[in-house]
């Protein structure tokens, strides 16, 4: 008989021997400032994780929800404890074996059902298989209401892919300063093409030979947090092979969970896998590694590099502008002045700064469908602290966030959700 | 939980206020101290009226009953450990009233202490008392137990601040001490019987709070001393000058190295001790009181002296300090930490006696202290998993405690005595003492529910 897999790798269970239960992550909680209860806070998580690692406690399926259902793994909880705790590598990890036990549930089936209609077509065959198999006999309304999200205000897929409408290569206008990789994500390439086209064009004319990969895959992160391992492995290889590459100077990532992967995620899943028994090369985590060092958030990219950007013209009347920190960019990679210098030096912007700018809008990929009761409680204080400063445009660099707060703004008010590239684009010349 | 009781508790907070799952009972078993009890049932109410039929109740089926804000406390007030229910009050958050021209509020128990700020400060007001916890803790924890913070030194602590509370008696008879006047001696001040009392005598559900208008201006100092005797000296010697500052808080060489490895915001590592100094006031005044505080920490030799010029700077200064507890926790799993409290003027022996202590027993102690008022809280880092010098541990404990009452001081400041410092009552309290203490707690709660097995028993 096969030994039982150890649960989580040892570093990371070392984790729950180090929270000093201070709870001092309640507060940046975003579902434990709902709920208000210890089971929704990071320190209750931890402590039932320590529980489970000593063989106490059973992942039942109540603890199951638990991990799915009162955890956005927004990582605010990572970022805020003094003691260095990693929650999120142990919630992760812990809702991987809790997939193993209790199966993927069917509402979040049913939300990759529609995403996975368009991934079915897209340039990567296996995962369009794999698809079709998780998902095989749903059967879906386009307009049906899931959870707190409303697919009638989730912006429509792009007629063509922007990957398929992109040539492989935007060379350089004016004199060329480097190369880089653009990395676009799965949300730009189905939903949000004009982000992608905003990107390209703002880094071509910044001196930047941009290419763009064809056959790029998901992140693997969505699936890899849903549980789905092995699926996400694959994503895994396949952008490894496309991105880490030593001859560009940077690969650039215009979606907030994107980059946290390449950044963040992947040297660490990989590491934690081969911990765990998985067969996954010393090459594979070097390859990881070195794409790692490589990734840059645009805003980062374009903040460090201002000075490469033409001349900005202000055209039309002046915007109010607000910005909302995406988790994944501010907790995951420590990104949040240079969106904000981007978007002050863009003549015809005046840039507000809302309240708690910087906590989660709700979203959470699938969270807000199955746990749309929670996930409106928290969209709905994002909400009133954008109407608060009564901005025109909420600026994001999250297709995540843009989604769920674009789907909930009061349509009277007439208020747009942007990339801060999408700001800045217009802000430059036309090309000559 | 048998039943029948769980049946009616739940009929009287709701279905989703009633939590009896595995998980559940293991998330309130434990509070930032290191030891954990399951209770039976956790429930949590949303008004004073449930919380009464709770207690008639428990009180009646003599059910053990442990009230809890946000956990934080450091003394395991808030673990079970005779079972029974835990009434958790995160629930009541509301602010009842806010009042600008007679400068009070009346809030529910499980507001945070930093809510209350955040909406006062709309108002030009805030609430003196800032636990380092006061993001998470709630209101009815800081009077549970008595909670003081940096501004400690100027403004005192919870006490100073409570005009009046909304009482649920271990019967469920609700009872209101105070009001909401500033001056109130109508009858024996039952308000202070109650601050501090760490949930043995009543559950608080609502509080009336003074709030003070925001100062015009404050100034936050810095400064590192080469020698640890430098720094508590400046604390006397600021202390005996006249000044009286918002906050003096000391930190010494330990916690300032793991400061730093964590938080790398470049404090110099080469120091024995680091004090941080708040004055507010009229900026004239506020300024003047600089630069005094300036000449004596150069006097007592320190090496770099900042002040903060702009809010941000001041900020930084003290988020590092309110992370402090947190950040010794990431080299070894626990960080026991007390807080004993002595004269401003035996400091400097209470913490060369610390030092001395970790030397003796071979173990890391890195002090913090409010020093400003003599509040000491000296941190041992070890991992409990490790016996050996776990037993060491409780000797230095011991040691700790008895150095303190030898110069004059107190077992604890602030976090209460709860099941950690029991043992070590009998260090303060003569015979006669501890009788008038059981003898109240009889006649409040005869059949010993609320909290049991805390402080005395
Ligand atoms: C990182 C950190 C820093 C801290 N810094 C400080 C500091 O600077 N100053 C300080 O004083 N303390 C400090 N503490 C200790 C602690 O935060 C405070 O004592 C705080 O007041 C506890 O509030 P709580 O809501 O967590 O209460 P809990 O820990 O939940 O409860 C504390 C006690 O009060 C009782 N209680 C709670 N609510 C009620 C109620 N409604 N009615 C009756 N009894 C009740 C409980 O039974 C328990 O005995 C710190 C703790 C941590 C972890
Ligand atoms: S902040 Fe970190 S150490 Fe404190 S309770 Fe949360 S996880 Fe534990
Ligand atoms: S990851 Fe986010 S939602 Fe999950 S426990 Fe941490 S702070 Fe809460």
């Amino acid at each position: 008989m096969d030994k039982p897999k150890p649960l989580l790798s040892a570093g990371t269970k070392e984790h729950v021997y180090h929270c000093a239960k201070c709870g001092l992550c309640l507060e940046v909680c975003p579902v434990y400032r709902e709920l208000l209860v210890e089971s929704a806070s990071p320190r209750g998580k931890v402590q039932l994780a320590k529980h489970i690692i000593e063989g106490n406690l059973d992942i039942t399926r109540h603890m199951s929800e638990i991990l799915f259902s009162q955890c956005l793994l927004c990582g605010s909880c990572v970022a805020a404890c003094p003691s260095g705790v990693d929650q999120a590598a142990l919630f992760s990890g812990l809702r991987w074996r809790a997939t193993e036990r209790h199966g993927i549930p069917l509402v979040k089936k049913l939300f990759f059902y529609v995403l996975a209609h368009k991934w079915i077509m897209s340039s990567s065959a296996w995962f369009g298989r794999w698809a079709r198999k998780i998902f095989s006999g749903l059967k879906i309304e386009d307009h049906i209401l899931l959870g707190n999200l409303s697919l009638a205000g989730v912006p429509p897929f792009n007629k063509t892919f922007f990957n398929d409408e992109t040539p492989e290569v935007v060379s350089a206008s004016g004199g060329r300063k480097g190369r880089v990789l653009y990395f676009h994500g799965c949300a730009t390439n189905y939903v949000f093409a004009d982000i992608g086209h905003s990107v390209v064009s703002v880094l071509s004319r910044m001196g930047l030979d941009v290419t763009v990969p064809k056959g790029q895959s998901c992140c693997g992160l969505p699936v890899f947090l849903s549980g789905d391992r092995k699926t996400s492995l694959k994503c895994m290889e396949e952008n490894l092979t496309l991105f880490a590459r030593d001859e560009f100077d940077a690969v650039i990532v215009d979606c907030a969970t994107c980059g946290s992967a390449l950044r963040k995620e992947y040297p660490h899943i990989l590491r934690e896998l081969r911990d765990l028994g998985e067969p996954i090369g010393a090459d594979m985590i070097e390859k990881a590694e070195l794409l790692a060092s490589k990734v840059r958030d645009v805003s980062e990219f374009v903040a460090e590099h201002m000075h490469w950007l033409p001349e900005m013209e202000h055209r039309g009347p002046e915007v109010r502008v607000t910005y909302h920190d995406p988790c994944h960019l501010l907790k995951g990679q420590g990104v949040g002045s240079e969106p904000r210098k981007i978007l002050r030096a863009i003549p015809g912007i005046k840039f507000v700064e809302m309240n708690e700018a910087g906590t989660c809008c709700g979203g959470g990929g699938e969270f807000q469908i199955e746990h749309g009761e929670t996930s409106a409680l928290i969209t709905e204080r994002k909400l009133g602290n954008i109407y608060d400063v009564q901005a025109e445009v909420v600026a994001t660099g999250c297709p995540g966030c843009n989604i769920t707060i674009g789907a909930h703004l009061d349509k009277t008010k007439g208020i747009q959700v942007m990339h801060p590239l999408q700001l800045l684009q217009r802000a430059l010349p036309d090309k000559k | 939980m048998d039943g029948k009781i769980a049946q009616r508790l739940r009929a009287i907070v709701g279905e989703d206020n009633y939590l009896d799952s595995v998980e559940d009972l293991i998330n309130y078993s434990y509070d930032a101290s290191v030891d954990e009890a399951l209770p039976e049932a956790v429930v949590l109410p949303e008004t004073t009226e449930e919380i009464a039929e709770i207690m008639k109740l428990a009180n009646s089926a003599g059910i053990p009953v442990t009230p809890r804000g946000a956990g934080t406390n450091l003394s395991g007030g808030t673990i079970p450990h005779k079972g029974g229910i835990v009434i958790a009050l995160t629930r009541m958050k509301k602010i009842l009233e806010l009042s600008k021209e007679n400068r009070y509020a009346i809030v529910e128990a499980g507001l945070t202490n930093l809510e209350l700020q955040n909406e006062a400060h709309k108002l030009g007001l805030f609430y003196p008392p800032d636990p380092a916890s006061w993001a998470v803790s709630t209101m009815g924890g800081n009077v549970g137990e008595n909670a003081g913070g940096p501004r400690g030194v100027k403004y005192g602590v919870t006490r100073d601040w409570i005009l009046g509370l909304k009482i649920v008696l271990a019967d469920g008879r609700i009872i209101n001490t105070g009001g909401i006047t500033a001056k109130n001696v109508t009858g024996v001040d039952m308000t202070s019987l109650f601050c501090g009392s760490e949930g043995l005598l009543g559950i608080v559900s609502e509080i009336t709070v003074k709030l003070l208008p925001i100062p015009p201006f404050r100034q936050s100092i810095q400064a590192f001393f080469p020698r640890i005797d430098g720094a508590s000296g400046t604390v006397t010697r600021i202390i005996g000058s006249g000044i009286v500052p918002v906050a003096l808080e000391l930190m010494d060489s330990v916690v300032i190295n793991m400061v730093e490895d964590s938080k790398k915001i470049g404090l110099p590592r080469n120091v024995q001790g680091v004090l941080l100094i708040m004055v507010d006031g009229p900026e004239s005044e506020c300024r003047r009181q600089s630069s005094m505080i300036e000449e004596i920490c150069i006097d007592q030799g320190a090496s770099h002296v900042d002040v903060a010029g702009t809010a941000d700077e001041e900020e930084a200064l003290w988020v590092a300090r309110r992370a402090a507890f947190g950040v010794m926790s990431q080299k070894l799993p626990n960080c026991i930490l007390e807080d004993v409290t002595v004269p401003v003027s035996r400091l400097p022996e209470m913490i060369k006696g610390i030092i001395k202590i970790g030397e003796t027993y071979d173990l890391t102690i890195g002090v913090l202290a409010h020093a400003g008022d003599g509040n000491t809280h000296p941190m041992i880092v070890t991992d409990k998993r490790d016996t050996d010098e776990w037993e060491r541990v409780e000797k230095a404990v011991s040691d700790i405690f008895h150095l303190a009452v030898d110069l004059g001081g107190t077992l604890s400041g602030e976090h209460g005595i709860g099941l950690s410092k029991k043992p070590f009552m009998h260090l303060i309290y003569n015979e006669h003492e501890f009788q008038l203490l059981r003898e109240l707690k009889q006649i409040l709660d005869p059949k010993g529910i609320l909290n049991p097995g805390k402080i005395t028993d």
